[in-house]
């Protein structure tokens, strides 16, 4: 029996090898490992987003041979190359402009002719992409990690074809596979995203010109932030929001009203509870976008030369032949993982955006590092319960942990400690004091269950909360450590002292 | 062989650089300078092969400082003798082997060592953490005040023995577990005998609370639990997508061809409605306006506003979009909507329609016309000699016409509300419908 089953492999590769059919073959693993000697490497990373060149990188670092596949040409994901890193060079660059525009002359600083150059602009924010997305192929290479650039699909289990991008096909075998496919802009159903006149996210951080009327469909983070360069450059921005609160529906609605305030201030120009009914593109530069107040107000048409439909994001598999392995998917069209980041095929893992929690650039990277180590070690952790979320408009917003809203639904009791900023030393002296520190404290044991913050810096304040959130720590050991004076962070610790007692300076 | 002494003085400062390196590893673990100066100084390994060797002599006595390169003692391997020099400056606290020890192993403690400037006499000799091999009884001083800790080891192999009692700790207490334990006049000694809650073991201010009777015991792991169970992903509740449509469906179909669902069974909602305010507003619009309108488009009008939000069927499906809203938790934020735009066309007649006409039968539940029906067209009537006889088939511009709709019983109430709503607009103010 174990001769004849010898027999039968020898005879199987003998007529392959000799005749050289072996590439033309359908590539079983066992006939391509030996036809071809093609390695099989112990981790293969479908993109090359956050989630995926971080797990490359650090499986690189773990001594793993490790593949990553990405087709748009350059590393970094939607998150470098259209998404986080580009509008935040647009953000801050166009608060730059406003600023010496309408926040000088009270300062002291008298400015001759200020003008836009908006191909400028443009042109720092893709120096700043290209820098960082080379920056990153080139940590790939330091931990020797192989970098395919092409589309890669599922042939069986275990090997992925890959659709090179400069023509041409290859094939990689992987002992693990990691699907880091990522996330795409969910369309508005009757608009068709052109990146011109209806644009997503994409198209509004590349705009030819500043656009004179703008409308923007969802008042999410990036609807927000995207609202804010435009508004500052020019535009005469409407925000559209489905829900009564703007910044979705994890900020504190403390918080969500008061930055609706300072932009409204600003110039933005918000319809909140109000639901997009339809929208017609007429020519180039004009949309109509018809509008309903969920309350039953009057039915309106707003006109704008732009629409931004920023309603949210969706996982992304398409083109990677799940179909072919059997995976699926769940109503939303997120992979289906176990605790692991585990497939039903358990060598098949998944993380970042294309699977469940939120869909944030930091989650996707710690969910990478902890995909590998539970690969190669057989633990890892990501604490979901501690990511912290930024909106970078003027001024920023920030949170940690549980909102206000969260705690009331859930029934949990909870102290509240706030210090507005207009009481904080160096927000005076830098003529910038709109905002508030929030805490929310267990009320008997003062631990601390969330940090809530707008106002200057704060994306920068919430690293603090989200340290003590993660260590357990109560409103009182915030308190009890030195801030230095004068900064910002005061009005985090004076925010601490209100929660279980007093604020020295309010 | 000249050579060969400096090969292996170089081999040997190596080794006592490495010596010294733990040494500063060691430092990383202080928490107050003054008690923790001192440092063991233990038997370095002067070649990759030794592992124990005797010790000729000491050049230094206790007390004595010394520099970078100052030869501290001399150690006889058997290869050779080799002098051990300092690698930093600092001042001998206490020699632990005396001269003349024999295999002294690697790593065991040999002396304590001081920084230069440390006070010796506010010294103490910290923990021996050489590995405790060999109990050889050729260490006669090895019995030195502070007796070995081996308990110590396990968790903090390095770090010297606390000065206190009580648990080791690696890190420092939180301010306000310290602050509250001072408060209350409590001595660190205690923390061993609280249960922490915190992560990874950590004491918590709520921990410190609850253990002194002031918050209910229990209450700081619950808190915790709360916060383990909000650190995972919920993959509690996951819905599969439903698998596209298989080919391999359409025999399936055929199989099931016979037995086809049953019918929902339908029932007639009706509504007499009086269309004399209708008539009238027609008459008044064609005469001011001369633009004459047909009675259809004041019903399909009034249609199109009372099918605004009517209140969900029975056996409402949530669309995709509030499924969307329901997994992101919107429906909990802005309320779980109770009502949908209905698409309703509502038949006119002008008598009342009998069972039979509408096919399966459920008793109807048209209305008789009520007070409010006669109130409402009994005024219209007045003028009616005015209105122009437009003939609308089907419909009386005197009496009340039946509008009714063929529904499924779970939509029985939405129909009604839908009704009521037409006759509401269509009996009191038509008008409005159009201007």
């Amino acid at each position: 029996m174990l001769s004849q089953r010898i027999l039968s492999r020898t005879a199987v590769r003998s007529a392959l090898k000799p005749s050289g059919i072996s590439s033309i073959v359908p590539a079983s693993r066992w006939a391509r490992t030996y036809a071809t000697g093609a390695e099989e490497k112990d981790l293969v990373i479908i993109g090359g987003g956050v989630a995926g060149y971080v797990a490359a990188i650090k499986a690189g670092q773990e001594g793993m041979k490790v593949t990553c596949i990405e087709k748009r040409g350059t590393l970094g994901g939607t998150c470098l190359n259209v998404g986080c890193i580009p509008s935040k060079s647009l953000l801050n660059n166009s608060h730059l402009y406003h600023q010496i525009l309408h926040d000088s002359k009270h300062r002291g600083i008298e400015v001759g002719d200020v003008r836009l150059n908006l191909e400028q602009l443009m042109k720092a924010k893709e120096a700043s992409v290209s820098g960082l997305t080379k920056g990153v192929e080139f940590l790939l290479k330091k931990n020797g990690v192989e970098y395919l650039k092409g589309t890669g699909s599922f042939q069986d289990e275990h090997t992925i074809k890959v659709e090179l991008n400069d023509g041409g096909e290859t094939s990689v075998v992987g002992k693990n596979i990691l699907i880091a496919t990522g996330s795409e802009v969910t369309p508005f159903p009757g608009l068709t995203i052109d990146e011109s006149t209806i644009i997503s996210s994409t198209g509004a951080i590349a705009l030819q010109k500043v656009p004179e009327k703008m409308v923007v469909i969802g008042g999410g983070i990036i609807g927000l932030e995207m609202a804010s360069v435009w508004s500052r450059l020019g535009a005469k921005v409407t925000v559209v929001e489905y829900l009564d609160q703007i910044g979705g529906p994890g900020m504190d609605l403390e918080i969500a009203k008061t930055i609706q305030k300072l932009l409204k201030k600003q110039g933005i120009n918000f319809k909140t509870g109000t639901k997009v009914v339809s929208g017609e593109k007429i020519s180039s530069d004009e949309v109509k976008v018809q509008v309903d107040s969920a309350k039953g107000g009057k039915p309106e048409t707003l006109d704008a030369d732009v629409v931004l439909v920023a309603i949210g994001r969706r996982p992304y598999t398409g083109g990677l032949g799940l179909e072919n392995i059997g995976l699926e998917l769940d109503e939303r069209g997120r992979v289906i993982i176990d605790s692991e980041y585990r497939t039903k095929i358990p060598h098949i893992r998944c993380v970042g955006d294309a699977t469940f929690g939120p869909m944030l650039a930091h989650k996707a990277e710690e969910e990478a590092v902890a995909v590998v180590e539970y690969i190669k070690k057989g633990y890892g952790h990501v604490n979901y319960g501690c990511i912290p979320a930024v909106m970078y408009t003027h001024p920023e917003v920030a949170w940690v942990g549980q909102s206000e809203q969260d705690l009331k639904k859930a029934g949990i009791p909870y102290r509240v400690g706030t210090f507005p900023f207009s009481a904080n030393s160096r927000a005076k002296t830098n003529l910038d004091t709109d905002g508030l520190v929030k805490m929310l404290a267990d009320p008997e044991t003062d631990r601390l269950l969330g940090v809530h913050i707008v106002g200057p810096n704060a994306g920068e304040m919430i690293a603090e909360g989200t340290l003590a959130l993660e260590y357990g720590a109560s409103s009182e050991d915030i308190a009890r450590t030195c801030h230095a004076h004068p900064t910002l962070a005061e009005a985090f610790k004076e925010a601490a002292m209100a929660t279980h007692g007093k604020a020295i300076h309010f | 062989m000249a050579s060969f002494a400096s090969a292996c003085r170089a081999s040997m400062r190596l080794a006592t650089r490495r010596v010294q390196q733990d040494v500063v590893a060691q430092r990383g673990f202080r928490t107050s300078a003054s008690a923790l100066a001192a440092q063991n100084f233990t038997m370095p390994a002067l070649s990759p092969t030794m592992t124990e060797g005797n010790i000729a002599s000491w050049k230094i006595k206790e007390g004595d400082k010394f520099q970078a390169g100052d030869v501290l003692l001399e150690i006889e391997t058997d290869k050779a003798t080799m002098d051990v020099e300092a690698q930093e400056d600092g001042q001998l606290f206490k020699i632990m082997q005396g001269d003349g020890s024999k295999s002294v192993q690697v790593g065991t403690r040999i002396a304590v060592i001081a920084e230069e400037g440390d006070d010796l006499s506010a010294l103490e000799v910290p923990a021996d953490e050489s590995p405790k091999q060999s109990k050889a009884a050729e260490a006669p001083e090895s019995k030195t005040p502070s007796a070995p800790a081996p308990t110590a080891a396990p968790t903090t192999p390095s770090a010297p023995k606390p000065t206190h009692k009580g648990p080791t700790r690696t890190y420092p207490l939180y301010p306000s577990v310290h602050h509250l334990l001072k408060e209350n006049g409590l001595d660190d000694s205690v923390v061993k005998d609280i249960t922490p809650t915190g992560p990874n073991g950590r004491l918590l201010k709520g921990d410190v609370l609850a253990y002194l009777g002031k918050i209910n015991a229990d209450y700081p792991a619950q808190i915790s639990s709360r916060f383990e169970h909000a650190a995972h992903l919920d993959l509690s509740n996951i819905k599969v997508a439903a698998p596209k449509p298989a080919p391999a469906e359409k025999p399936s179909a055929k199989e099931t061809a016979p037995a086809p669902p049953p019918a929902p069974v339908k029932s007639v909602v009706s509504l007499p409605v009086s269309l004399s305010a209708v008539l009238e507003a027609q008459r008044r619009i064609n005469k001011t306006l001369g633009v004459f309108l047909p009675l259809s488009t004041f019903i399909a009008r009034a249609s199109e506003l009372a099918n605004d939000d009517l209140p969900l069927p029975k056996n409402y499906q949530p669309t995709a979009d509030e499924l969307f809203d329901q997994v992101l938790g919107l429906d909990k934020i802005k309320g779980v909507s109770k009502s949908s735009r209905g698409a309703y066309i509502p038949q006119i007649g002008a008598i009342p329609p009998t069972p039979g006409v509408f096919g399966s039968a459920k008793p109807s539940v048209a209305k008789k016309v009520d007070i409010f029906d006669i109130l409402a067209s009994t005024k219209p009537q007045t003028v009616k000699k005015a209105t122009t006889t437009t003939v609308v088939p089907g419909v009386s511009a005197s009496g009340p016409n039946i509008f009714s709709l063929q529904v499924t019983q779970a939509e029985e109430k939405r129909a009604k509300v839908f009704l009521e709503r037409v006759k509401l607009v269509l009996e009191t103010e038509p008008g409005r419908l159009i201007l």
